[in-house]
């Protein structure tokens, strides 16, 4: 930048500088030479005319003497043009000279001048002729030529002159380049920099230059444009911020393809959902990253209708999470590549809770049909003639008070389950131990599990501390869950109540069998209403299917929690964990 | 492929239905099993019938993928890297159709074991069919990513298969000599292993083809530390 400004400075002042001192110098050496040989000449007309006043034959004895007083060369020519004596050439033969210029032109106006290279003398010469005439009558010429070297030699002394004006000028613009590129230099490299810096992405600051020429109105200029640039900066960050907290705050998964079909970026809403990092999935096709047919399709489908698509896929296999996925065209402006959002809501509880519902209004519906199916076939039977025989009378009104008894336990089981869930049970916690509740409810069930030959093994710790909860509830749950276990436990088998303390302040209540035991898939739907895992055996067996809700239910109120595992055939756990509250009344 | 690009950008998109085509292939055959094997675990016969449905799609499916294949070989001419990737791709479209062939063989004997009584509770089958799954899963991983590392560990959990299923035919036949009512059912869930096991095979096949593809050494009859392939 610099050397480049400096180099055009200094070259244009020397080219300007060299070409007037050569111009200049060039005319005056013209105008010089034109003086001199003017002033030469008439020097020169001016001898010719003296040595003409004297007669011929004088001059041309003295010619030698004459030539050397004048210091030029003097030939003597007769009127028919013959040289007749010569100060320089001797008696040398010499052509005739009658049409020389300077012969002619003295013949015409009584003197002739002429310059011109001399081929005997090969040099410059200048020629003054005059005639002599004795009366009227021409009878020779005189010449007098002296060199034009002298001249010559003034030009070199010019020459030298100039060249010492040039090489002064030289040094002038070398110094007037350097001050005037270095003067500008400072402003120009102060907008550089700042240019510079703006570009780099630092737009504070302004630039400040104390000048009024066009630099200075330059830098006004940048100034206002950088203060407009830093403004819309900052709006566009602002803005951008803004979308990007959304973008990664929204629980919602949000995918863009770019124009290729690759992943141009995820949030950490997707993140989360799939469990795939952000560097996992980035730059690769949905199908590289997420293997899922089905959203292939659908991506496939948008693509063909051009339209936004909406549809439920499903990812992974062993925890399934049902996701909604939109998928639509992000518009740019015309002509540029078309990219491609998706996104998605996860769908899997809403899924879940839909499914309950309309199970359960079947389940209801189905619980009430199949005993008032039986009670009104049963009264039917009666009213068309069976009254009269008595003995099957009362097995009638037996099975029908059978299965109304059922209805009875069937509302009863969906009232306390309503009423835990509205809240309105009467809970009234009081400190008590586990065992007594626990003793309770074996004693109910005592009788049942002696009857199907089943063995109970007790491992309750007596020394358990007491917790926090209503007495009735507790013996509820432990009822329902021993039913339970004495319905789906073959005879033979075994039944282990088991209550330990657990880690973290808690107590640890396991009532295990080794009955039937309840499928994978079924597991995490048993706390449902209606729920049952073996659908046509339970009902048999005498149950609401809702044994398990209200157990869940009431682990709930009790700020506890319900665990089950179990594998078919070798039978179920389920596992109570009370809480151990150390504030306790 | 991403990281290497040709003049041609239709032939890159070309490159890229290939291995689209193939994934998705890979994740309808990995949806297949996993799905047979819930089928048989869950006594889902309704969901076998699907299984068994859905190979008629994996079949297409295959048929198309080789002619994908077979056209960029004839019409690009593909070298080196590329040239690698097509017979990679021809050849695990070949393993993942077999292994959807397996998965609705495995959901026919699923049909038929569920119209029999319980035999007994599973342990090493669901097991055995988690690792095949598992397998499967990191061998298209491995193939997605380029990763030979996977695809060796892939090669080297064949010898879990394999262990697992001669401790089911020992187990089953045990259960054979004490009661012979349950003979059929023994002999299918011992076929159901074995299925797994060729399952399995497969698996290790792509693995073999991903090496091959990423490094262009041929490990296929190589032992993986004692087992062959």
């Amino acid at each position: 930048m610099k050397i480049r400004l400096f180099h055009k400075f200094f070259f244009a002042f020397l080219t300007v500088g060299i070409l007037v001192v050569t111009v200049a110098g060039f005319l005056i050496e013209r105008e010089l030479k034109k003086d001199r040989t003017m002033r030469i000449g008439e020097e020169t007309a001016a001898q010719t005319r003296i040595i003409a006043l004297m007669p011929i034959r004088e001059i041309a004895r003295q010619a030698g003497k004459l030539s050397e007083r004048t210091g030029a060369r003097l030939t003597l020519i007769d009127a028919a043009g013959w040289v007749t004596a010569d100060s320089e050439l001797g008696g040398r033969e010499t052509d005739n000279h009658l049409n020389r210029p300077e012969i002619q032109e003295a013949l015409l106006k009584g003197m002739g001048k002429a310059v011109r290279y001399s081929f005997s003398l090969k040099k410059d010469m200048i020629y003054v002729a005059v005639p002599l005439k004795e009366g009227s009558q021409t009878v020779g010429y005189i010449r007098l030529s002296r060199p034009l070297t002298e001249i010559a030699l003034a030009t070199y002394g010019m020459g030298k002159t100039l060249f010492a004006i040039i090489l002064a000028i030289v040094g002038v613009s070398l110094t007037i380049a350097l001050l005037f590129s270095l003067r500008m230099l400072s402003p120009i490299r102060r907008l550089a920099a700042f240019a510079g810096q703006v570009r780099t992405g630092n737009i504070s600051g302004i630039l400040r230059i104390d000048s009024r020429d066009e630099i200075g109105q330059l830098a006004e200029s940048i100034n206002d444009m950088v203060s407009a640039l830093g403004e819309k900066i900052r709006t566009a960050e602002a803005e951008r911020r803004k979308l990007e907290s959304v973008f990664s705050g929204m629980r919602a998964g949000v995918i863009v393809l770019d124009a290729e079909n690759r992943i141009e970026s995820v949030n950490s809403g997707m993140e989360k959902m799939t469990g795939r990092q952000h560097r996992d999935v980035i730059g690769k096709t949905l199908l590289e990253a997420f293997r899922n047919s089905k959203l292939h399709d659908v991506l496939e489908g948008f693509r063909e209708r051009e339209e936004t698509a909406s549809e439920e896929i499903v990812f992974g296999d062993h925890q399934p999470v049902t996701m909604d996925v939109t998928i639509s065209a992000i518009r740019g402006q015309t002509g540029a590549e078309q990219k491609t959002m998706l996104v998605f809501h996860d769908v899997t509880r809403l899924k879940k809770l839909e499914r309950i519902r309309t199970d359960f209004v079947a389940n209801v519906t189905h619980e009430i049909r199949t005993p008032l199916t039986s009670i009104i076939g049963f009264m039917e039977t009666l009213q068309q003639g069976e009254i009269d025989d008595p003995g099957k009378t009362l097995e009638f009104l037996r099975t029908i008070h059978e299965n109304a008894e059922r209805l009875n336990r069937l509302v009863d089981d969906l009232l306390i389950l309503t009423g835990i869930e509205l809240g309105e049970t009467n809970f009234h916690p009081e400190r008590l131990t586990i065992e007594d509740a626990l003793g309770r409810s074996l004693t109910i069930v005592a009788e049942r599990i002696a009857e199907k030959k089943l063995k109970l093994i007790e491992e309750v710790s007596h020394d358990l501390p007491p917790i926090r909860a209503d007495r009735d509830q507790l013996i509820q749950i432990f009822l329902n869950l021993l039913d339970n276990a004495v319905k789906f436990t073959p005879e033979g088998g075994t039944i282990t109540v088991t209550a330990s303390p657990g880690a973290e302040q808690e107590l640890i209540v396991r009532i295990a069998d080794t009955g039937v035991g309840i499928a994978k898939i079924d597991i995490p739907r048993l706390g449902e209403r209606f729920y049952r895992a073996d659908k046509a055996r339970s009902r048999d067996l005498g149950g609401t299917g809702l044994g398990l809700s209200i157990v869940k239910h009431l682990m709930n109120v009790h700020q506890g929690r319900m665990v089950i595992e179990s594998a078919m055939g070798r039978g179920t756990t389920v596992s109570l964990y009370f809480p151990l509250s150390e504030a306790m009344p | 492929m991403e990281e290497k690009r040709h003049i041609n950008i239709q032939y890159d998109k070309e490159l890229q239905d290939v291995k689209d085509s193939l994934i998705y292939l890979g994740a309808l055959t990995e949806k297949a099993v996993v799905q047979g094997i819930d089928a048989l675990l869950n006594r889902d016969t309704e969901l076998a019938r699907q299984v068994i449905a859905n190979d008629k799609l994996i079949d297409r499916l295959d048929t198309e993928l080789e002619e994908k294949c077979i056209r960029l070989l004839a019409l690009r001419q593909p070298a080196a890297r590329d040239l690698r990737f097509i017979t990679t791709a021809i050849k695990i479209n070949g393993h993942l159709e077999r292994i959807g062939d397996m998965a609705a063989n495995i959901a026919e004997k699923a049909i038929i074991l569920n119209q029999e009584p319980f035999l007994k509770p599973y342990v090493d089958l669901p097991r055995m069919a988690e690792v095949a799954q598992g397998m499967i899963k990191e061998s298209l991983d491995a193939f997605i990513n380029e990763d030979v590392a996977l695809a060796h560990k892939v090669r080297k959990d064949d010898e879990i298969i394999d262990h697992l299923n001669e401790q089911i035919f020992r187990e089953l036949l045990t259960f054979m000599m004490e009661d012979p009512h349950t003979i059929h059912r023994s002999l299918i869930i011992s076929q159901i292993s074995k299925l797994l096991e060729r399952v399995s095979d497969h698996a290790e096949g792509i693995a073999d083809m991903v090496i091959y593809m990423v490094t262009g050494e041929i490990v296929r009859h190589k032992p993986t530390s004692a087992e062959n392939g």
